[in-house]
């Protein structure tokens, strides 16, 4: 009998202790210095992949080379080939503002706003002032898996191309490669 | 018959035991020492705990063609286990304003045991004049 009301006492002791614990504590962090590494793809690889892309393209010139600079860029697709749901602007976004800002390029917009007062003040005008894009950013992020005993390979593939629009040729391309090995099994969300 | 056989048997044990004798010179190959120095180079900082495993060997600038400026740092990791660092380049104006895009985000990346490695960014705007690159241990 008396052990009957003294288990359920004991059981409750944690109970009692359990509003002295302090709550994990949240604090900022720069996204692009934080200590978590996942199999997925997160935003330092996005600013890995990025920082390649820029660096590559302006050292190459091959932006400088259009008759009237600074080049335009339409961002055509960039196709996720993962098994994630990500969103490409993370990566794309990354590129055209660093491009824009270095004065070579400029980003045709998306904002249907945009584009359709654009249209309008033309149409009003009687003009045609649009200028069509010399570029097109296009790409593809890749993942691969490797298995070996209990231990995964996860490789992301960004591969970027800028294409001519005179020609269709692809005058540029990237191809950034991150690993991450993993001890557990390979599910990311 | 016996003679065909010990014949080169006996020239082939005489000759053995001779070369032992000979003093044959050997060529020593210099002592596999990295000679280089590392680099001081008021542009670059490392953490102390960095510093300690990761030297910097050189620092290099050149102009791209479209006219801005490129730098390639050279880092050695001295021990011999992988070691990751996050690197990130700060760019300056001629005023000495700091300019910030994808470029200047901190990088996370890593060195191989003993490895040369080569790490390099080109500025994001022309008018860029002078860097800086921070060298840090990750968290």
């Amino acid at each position: 009998m008396k052990s009957k009301i003294i288990c359920p006492i004991i059981a409750a002791i944690p109970l009692l202790f359990n509003g002295c614990a302090t709550p994990p504590p949240v604090v900022y962090q720069k996204p692009n210095e934080s200590p978590i590494v996942t199999t997925g793809i997160n935003i330092q690889d996005y600013t890995t992949a990025a920082n390649d892309a820029v660096n590559e393209l302006l050292a190459s010139d091959v932006l400088g080379k259009v008759s009237n600079p600074p080049a335009v860029i339409f961002v055509s697709r960039i196709v996720n080939n993962t098994g994630q749901q990500i969103n490409t602007d993370l990566l794309a976004k990354k590129i055209t503002r660093a491009l824009n800002q270095s004065g070579k390029t400029l980003t045709t917009s998306t904002d249907p706003a945009a584009i359709g007062l654009h249209n309008e003040i033309d149409f009003v005008a009687d003009t045609n002032t649009t200028r069509l894009a010399d570029f097109t950013l296009s790409g593809k992020i890749i993942e691969t898996i490797d298995r070996g005993g209990n231990r995964s390979l996860t490789t992301y593939t960004f591969q970027l191309s800028l294409n001519d629009t005179k020609t269709a040729y692809q005058v540029w391309e990237g191809d950034k490669e991150i690993g991450k090995i993993s001890t557990q099994p390979v599910i990311s969300f | 018959m016996k003679t065909r056989i010990l014949l080169p048997l006996g020239l082939a044990a005489g000759m053995a035991a001779l070369s032992g004798c000979t003093t044959a010179k050997i060529l020593q190959a210099p002592p596999l020492v990295d000679q280089r120095i590392t680099v001081a180079d008021p542009r670059v900082s490392t953490d102390a705990s960095l510093n300690s495993m990761v030297s910097i060997m050189g620092v290099k600038t050149s102009m791209t063609p479209g006219g801005l400026l490129k730098v390639q740092v050279e880092l050695q990791n001295r021990t011999t286990s992988l070691q990751e660092f996050i690197y990130r380049f700060e760019w300056f104006d001629a005023y000495g304003m700091e300019i910030n895009n994808v470029i200047t985000a901190p990088i996370t990346d890593q060195i191989e045991a003993q490895e040369d490695k080569f790490i390099s960014s080109v500025a994001p705007k022309p008018n860029c004049k002078d860097f800086r690159v921070k060298f840090i241990t990750p968290n």
